[in-house]
C-alpha cells in the first residue's frame, strides 16, 4: 500500500453552530487506499464528509487535501484542493434535464478547453468505465438507482480527480447491484489509482472494498476504532464495535 | 508524421494539441504513417486516453498506419481498458441536436396542448366527483387543512392585496380625474372608481395576485409531494389525492377570493379618496357618489366573478401540482404552468363574463 498522505484531518470538531456532533477527530488517508468512514445512523458520518469536501466548515480543526487547506487556506488554495477530488451523493444528484453524457460533459465544458468531440470522447470513456456507455443518451429519470450511482461516479471522474468521496454508495441498492458497485470501486482504484473515501454502514460493502476504516460513535462523539474491517471484526476494541460488526443490538 | 504526447496528458495539455493533431491527420490517407510517441508520458488522464483512442479510430477509418512508441506501456494500458470499436463513429454526434424543424415543433406543441387539455379535463372530472361526494358527506372535508390554506391564501395575502388595491385606486383616480377635470365633473371620478373596482378591477387584480402567490404555491407544494412520493403514499393508503389534497385547496381559494376582492376594492376606494381630497372634493361627497353608484347588482357581479376566478386558480394550481414530472425542474415547470394557465383562464373568463353580463342587460 502506498504511503503518501493525500488527506489530513486534524483535531476537527464536526457539526453545526448549534450542534456539536463529533469532537477532536484526527486521521489521515493514504494515496490509493479505500478508506471507509462508518458508524451508526446519526453519528456524524455525512457531517464529517461535508466538512471534508468543503460544503460546510468544521467548528474547529484543520482539513488538508494533498497539502491544500480546506478550512484555513485562501480561496485559491481551497479551489486547488477541490480540483483534487470528485464527490458522489446518496441520490446520485444527476441533473435531470441532461442526458448522462451531458451530465459527464458538464464539468469538462466548464473547466477545460477541450473541443466538443474531445469532451464527448472523454465523457463516453468515463461512462464506459462504469459500464453505462450504451445509456449515454438516456436521462436520469429513465435509469435505475444503481445506474444513477454509477453515472454519478462517471461524472465525478470527468476531471480525473485523484480522490473520490462517495456518500452512502450502496444505500437503497439490492445486494447484487451493491456488489457490482463495490467491484467498480476496486476496479477504478486499480486502474486509475484513485483514493476512495466512502461513507457507509453497509457491512458487506465495507468488507468488500475497505482497506482501512474508522468507526464513529454518537455517544462519545469520537472515533471509536480504526483499522482494517477484518481487524475490527476479529479483535473489536469494545462492545460497540463488536455489536456493529456482528449486527447485534448494543448491550 | 510524429505526434509526441506530453509528460502529463491532462485536459490542459491535450486541448491545444487536439485541434492541431486533428487538422493534420484529416489530410492523411492510405500509405501515410503516423508515429504516436508516448515514451515521455508519466501520467495519462482522460483527455490523453481520448486522444489515443481517437487516433486509433481515425487510423482505422482513413487507412493510414499508426505506429506506437510506447516504452512505458501507456497506450497499451488505454487500449486494454477501452474497446475502440465499441465507441461511436463520430463522438461529436453522440448527442444529437434537438429537432429544430418548425413543423415538428408546432406539431409537438399541439400534442402537448391536447394532452394538457385532456389532463385538465380529467382532473376537473375527479374534483367534481370529490365535491359531489363531499355534498353527500360534508363531514369528510378536512376542515383543519382547509382553514390552514384559507389563512395562507387569504390572511397572509392581505398586506399585498391592500397595497396593490390602494395603488390601483390612486392611479385610476389620477388618470380619470385628469380627463374629467377638463369638463369640471371630477366628482364623477368616485362613480368611476367604485364601478370599476367593484365590477372589474377588484376581482381581476386580486385574481392575478392569487394566481402568482397561491396558485404557484399550490403547484409547488403538490409537485414536491409528488417528487417525494408522498402522493404515492396517500394513494396506497386508499386516500384519493384529489379529495385529500386538492379539494381543501380549491375550496379555500374559492372562498377566500371574494373576501380578498372586497378588501382590494375598499383599499382602492381609499386610494381614490386620497386623490380626490387632494383636488378639494369633500370626503362626504366622495362617499355619497360611491354608495349611489355601487348597486347590489354590481357588488354581487364582482363577488361572483371573484369566486369563479378563485376556483380557476385553485383548480389550475392543484392540477399542475399533481401532474408534476418527477424531476428537479418538474416542480418549477409546474409552478410556472400553474400561474400562466391561471392567468389565461382568468382573462378568458373575464371576457366571457363581460359578454354574459352585457347580454343579461347588467
Amino acid at each position: 500500500m502506498p504511503q503518501d498522505t493525500v488527506i489530513e484531518v486534524e483535531h476537527v470538531d464536526a457539526g453545526y453552530p448549534t450542534l456539536r456532533v463529533l469532537e477532536d477527530i484526527s486521521f489521515t488517508v493514504q494515496r490509493g487506499e479505500v478508506f471507509v468512514i462508518l458508524g451508526g445512523s446519526g453519528c456524524g458520518k455525512s457531517t464529517l464528509l461535508k466538512h471534508m469536501i468543503g460544503l460546510n466548515p468544521p467548528l474547529c480543526g484543520e482539513i488538508r487535501i494533498k497539502g491544500d487547506s480546506m478550512t484555513s487556506g485562501t480561496t485559491e488554495e481551497r479551489e486547488r484542493a477541490m480540483r483534487h477530488f470528485g464527490v458522489t451523493y446518496q441520490s446520485g444528484a444527476l441533473f435531470g434535464s441532461m442526458t448522462l453524457l451531458e451530465n459527464v460533459c458538464l464539468p469538462l465544458e466548464v473547466f477545460t478547453d477541450l473541443p466538443l468531440d474531445a469532451r464527448n470522447w472523454v465523457a463516453e470513456m468515463k461512462l464506459d468505465l462504469v459500464g453505462l456507455k450504451p445509456f449515454a443518451s438516456f436521462f436520469p429519470a429513465d435509469i435505475s438507482g444503481g445506474m444513477k450511482k454509477r453515472a454519478a461516479i462517471a461524472r465525478a471522474l470527468a476531471l480525473d480527480p485523484e480522490i473520490l468521496f462517495l456518500d452512502e454508495p450502496s444505500a437503497g441498492l439490492d445486494p447484487v447491484t451493491s456488489a457490482e458497485l463495490d467491484r467498480l470501486i476496486l476496479r477504478l482504484r486499480d486502474l486509475q489509482r484513485i483514493t476512495f473515501v466512502i461513507v457507509t454502514h453497509e457491512l458487506a460493502s465495507i468488507f468488500a472494498v475497505a482497506d482501512r476504516c474508522i468507526m464513529l460513535d454518537k455517544k462519545t462523539r469520537s472515533i471509536l476504532a480504526q483499522g482494517s474491517p477484518a481487524e475490527l471484526r476479529d479483535r473489536p476494541p469494545n462492545a460497540a464495535v463488536h455489536a456493529f460488526f456482528n449486527r447485534e443490538p448494543l448491550p | 508524421m510524429t505526434i509526441i504526447l506530453p509528460e502529463l496528458c491532462s485536459a490542459e495539455t491535450i486541448a491545444p494539441l487536439w485541434r492541431d493533431v486533428m487538422t493534420e491527420i484529416s489530410r492523411l490517407g492510405k500509405g501515410d504513417e503516423v508515429t504516436l510517441d508516448a515514451s515521455g508520458v508519466t501520467r495519462c488522464e482522460g483527455a490523453g486516453d481520448a486522444l489515443i483512442l481517437e487516433l486509433v479510430r481515425r487510423a482505422a477509418g482513413q487507412g493510414f498506419a499508426l505506429v506506437f512508441s510506447d516504452e512505458r506501456r501507456v497506450i497499451e494500458r488505454v487500449l486494454s481498458i477501452f474497446d475502440v470499436a465499441s465507441f461511436a463513429d463520430d463522438p461529436a454526434t453522440v448527442n444529437p441536436k434537438r429537432n429544430t424543424d418548425t413543423r415538428v415543433q408546432v406539431g409537438q406543441a399541439a400534442v402537448r396542448i391536447y394532452e394538457d387539455v385532456c389532463e385538465q379535463l380529467a382532473f376537473l372530472g375527479e374534483i367534481c366527483t370529490s365535491a359531489f361526494s363531499l355534498l353527500i358527506r360534508p363531514g369528510r372535508l378536512r376542515l383543519r387543512d382547509t382553514m390552514l390554506h384559507f389563512e395562507r391564501a387569504g390572511i397572509d395575502a392581505l398586506p399585498i392585496i391592500l397595497l396593490i388595491g390602494f395603488l390601483m385606486g390612486l392611479i385610476l383616480a389620477f388618470l380619470s380625474a385628469a380627463s374629467l377635470r377638463q369638463f369640471g365633473v371630477e366628482v364623477y371620478v368616485a362613480d368611476l372608481i367604485a364601478i370599476g373596482l367593484f365590477r372589474e378591477l377588484g376581482p381581476l387584480i386580486t385574481a392575478i395576485i392569487l394566481a402568482g402567490r397561491t396558485g404557484s404555491a399550490f403547484a409547488a407544494e403538490l409537485g414536491t409531494m409528488k417528487v417525494n412520493e408522498e402522493i404515492d403514499a396517500l394513494t396506497t393508503f386508499g386516500l384519493p389525492p384529489v379529495f385529500f389534497l386538492a379539494l381543501p385547496r380549491v375550496i379555500s381559494a374559492t372562498l377566500v377570493m371574494p373576501i380578498l376582492s372586497v378588501f382590494a376594492v375598499l383599499s382602492g376606494l381609499i386610494g381614490g379618496l386620497v386623490v380626490l381630497m387632494g383636488m378639494r372634493i369633500p370626503a362626504v361627497t366622495y362617499w355619497q357618489h360611491v354608495i349611489q353608484s355601487s348597486t347590489l347588482t354590481i357588488i354581487l357581479m364582482g363577488l361572483f366573478k371573484a369566486a369563479v376566478f378563485g376556483l380557476l386558480v385553485g383548480l389550475v394550481g392543484c392540477s399542475h401540482g399533481l401532474q408534476t414530472a418527477r424531476t428537479a425542474d418538474g416542480v418549477g415547470r409546474a409552478a410556472t404552468a400553474a400561474v400562466v394557465g391561471s392567468l389565461i383562464l382568468i382573462t378568458i373568463f373575464d371576457g366571457l363574463f363581460a359578454v354574459l353580463f352585457y347580454l343579461l342587460g347588467m
